[in-house]
């Protein structure tokens, strides 16, 4: 004689009943079969997907796995290792913690946590990332991007899967119009998710093809100084100098700034959004830089020259003026002075020429005699 | 084109350790099996008092 053994309930463990219906939770055991094959089946197609890396992928093929049997282990230690991957500790930790739940021996998700216990160190540092994260978003939200991206810049280089923290990265750069760096970013979330939708709608949305992103995909991001501080340094003093330089009162309307704007959207309206390759356009930039050059020559620097010599030669002119001034007024009083002397010569000589009697020439008479004679001569006179 | 403000909509707060608890709970997600227990809860009890609508009989 066999005894058979009866059929449990893998929902809630109650004997089924010859009519296939489980006797306390009424549920018909083909239906529990349906499910359970259901989620297998999304578990081999996520296992399929993060094998390939692409989890993303694999998180939405494995909570579709949950939606049909929310006990599945294998499920939900895959799930937790997928967050781990990509540095959301917290989340691969509850779901381990529900995978020892339902099954508590023999389970991998066990090792995994016991290994998280193990190193406090780690746990704090996961703490530390979460908080950070949490910080830079909301000093994001605030508009301090400077700080958030300081905040990001620490907390990636502690943990390098963060793919949150590379997303946010990237949409800081990419609201600074540092397009490059935003790559840069985008190619590390490629590298850990290889399909992760927000990184390609970034990508996209900068002018990226998709034959770049794949080629994105395969470069190193070792060495791409992502983390190093001058980025922080130089993004920080990019923006403490766009700030000095833009002065309050003229927030509402910069003219260099709208003119800027302009011949950017003329020269590069074909481009989406701001896939600018500078590089490109350097023969523009040169003829346009030529006849700025130009402009400028005709419109600012000759006429500067033209009036400063003028007003050079004003000063001369006007030195010599002083000059020719001061000299002809000396001529003018040395001229009077000769026409004065001249009318004294003058005067004189018609004296002289007036008087009819003039002294009596003594001299015959002074001659042979003596000094004494002269003076008695005098006396009697 | 990238909006700035409504691109940061979609980023949230990730759970810290000490909020794991409450992420565990937030995870206990509802299976189709729930559903069908539900449903069939919902079916015995109109049986009770009604007649039952999938069959028609008396519970």
């Amino acid at each position: 004689m066999s005894s058979k053994k009866p059929v449990v309930c893998p929902v809630c463990g109650a004997q089924i009943r010859k009519s296939g219906y489980c006797s306390n939770c009424y549920m018909h055991i083909s239906i529990i079969k349906k499910a359970y094959n259901t989620s297998d089946y999304y578990y081999n197609m996520g296992l399929d997907k993060a094998i390939a890396r692409d989890l993303s992928g694999a998180i939405e093929s494995l909570n579709m796995s949950l939606r049909y049997n929310k006990k599945n282990i294998m499920t939900r230690n895959l799930l937790g290792l997928i967050y781990y991957e990509m540095g959301e500790v917290v989340m691969a930790l509850s779901h381990w913690v529900m995978s020892v739940n339902y099954k508590s021996s023999g389970n991998l998700a066990t090792k995994y946590l016991k290994e998280l216990r193990s190193n406090p160190t780690t746990l704090a540092d996961v703490d530390q990332i979460a908080i950070k994260y949490n910080m830079a978003l909301d000093y994001a939200k605030r508009d301090d991007i400077d700080l958030a991206i300081i905040q990001l810049k620490n907390l990636l280089s502690k943990n390098g899967h963060f793919v949150k923290g590379y997303l946010l990265l990237a949409l800081l750069y990419i609201h600074f119009g540092n397009y490059e760096k935003a790559r840069v970013t985008l190619r590390r979330v490629l590298k850990i998710d290889k399909a992760n939708p927000l990184a390609i709608h970034y990508l996209h949305e900068m002018g990226d093809t998709d034959m770049n992103i794949i080629q994105m995909r395969m470069e190193e991001v070792e060495d791409d100084g992502l983390l190093e501080e001058e980025y922080i340094e130089e993004n920080v003093i990019r923006r403490n100098n766009s700030l000095m330089d833009e002065d309050p009162s003229d927030k509402k309307s910069n003219p260099i700034k709208d003119f800027f704007e302009k011949c950017k959207n003329t020269l590069f309206k074909k481009k989406v959004a701001g896939d600018i390759s500078f590089a490109k356009y350097s023969g523009v930039y040169v003829l346009v830089g030529m006849v700025l050059g130009v402009l400028m020559l005709g419109f600012i620097i000759v006429p500067a020259q033209r009036k400063s010599l003028r007003k050079e030669n004003e000063r001369i002119i006007k030195t010599y003026s002083e000059e020719i001034a001061a000299k002809e007024s000396t001529i003018t009083s040395l001229d009077a002075q000769v026409s004065d002397l001249n009318r004294q010569i003058a005067r004189l000589e018609s004296n002289n020429s007036d008087d009819v009697n003039p002294l009596p020439d003594y001299t015959y008479i002074t001659n042979g005699m003596t000094d004494e004679d002269i003076q008695n001569m005098i006396n009697n006179e | 084109m990238i909006n700035f403000e409504e691109e940061l909509k979609r980023f949230q707060p990730i759970p810290e350790v000490n909020q794991a608890e409450q992420a565990i709970y937030n995870n206990d997600l509802k299976d189709i099996s729930d559903i069908v227990q539900v449903v069939t809860a919902e079916i015995k009890s109109n049986a009770m008092g009604t007649s039952n609508p999938v069959t028609g009989r008396i519970g």
